[in-house]
């Protein structure tokens, strides 16, 4: 169902001193379940949403999310 | 329960009540046409009291449900979700509605009385609305399982 996006929302989370799925939530503006569901793959993010993930992180929002074809 | 939104536990809660009331109203329905008692007005009477019923219902289980988990905002899965499912329900309403169009048509066309009958078409319609409610409710609850 969900688009061919990889994401590495959950490793960036859990790297360093953590953040929990609430608190990226909340610092992006959405649910926990969307969040959830990002991590998962099963929810492909609006623009706006990815760049917020991004600034969170302080990544290039390519360095979260890529298509399948290129992480081969 | 506590991975899901509010949204989807409105949904599985709006769908298991209109699944109950919806079997109870078309029952009584279904009964009330073998009594050759199913007239407008004993139909308004049961619409009436199941749709309240039904009201009742919902708004118990919301106010128990934000009362529990607490009401959230929608956000932009949520919006998408929702435009989806109501999407696939109002063509699959439309669909109905046409449907039960011709069936009038084809009822004239051969002079039935029973096809042409208001009280089966307005049974009919309702059957649709309740049909395409359904659908709505459980792609709601599939796009949040299963991704959108």
């Amino acid at each position: 169902m969900p688009g061919n996006i990889t994401t590495r929302v959950r490793e960036l989370r859990q790297a360093g001193a953590g953040m929990t799925q609430q608190q990226l939530a909340k610092a992006v503006g959405v649910s926990r379940q969307t969040i959830i569901a990002i991590e998962s793959g099963r929810y492909s993010p609006s623009l706006e949403v990815a760049l917020k993930i991004a600034r969170t992180f302080g990544h290039p929002v390519e360095a979260i999310f890529s298509l399948e074809d290129d992480a081969d | 329960m506590s991975s899901m939104s509010f949204q989807e536990k409105s949904a599985w809660g709006t769908l298991a009540s209109l699944l109950v009331i919806g079997a109870l109203y078309f029952s009584s329905v279904i009964n009330l046409w073998r009594a050759e008692q199913l007239h407008m007005a004993s139909m308004f009477g049961v619409s009436v009291g199941f749709t309240v019923l039904l009201v009742m219902i919902l708004v118990g289980f919301h106010i128990l449900v934000a009362a529990i988990s607490g009401a959230e905002d929608e956000d932009e899965r949520d919006r998408l979700i929702a435009w989806r499912s109501g999407h696939i329900g109002g063509i699959v309403l439309g669909f109905g509605v046409v449907s039960i169009v011709l069936m009038i048509i084809g009822g004239g066309m051969v002079d039935s009385t029973l096809w042409q009958s208001p009280v089966i078409i307005a049974n009919a319609l309702m059957a649709m609305v309740f049909i395409a409610t359904v659908v709505e409710l459980a792609l709601t609850i599939w796009f949040h399982r299963r991704g959108i």
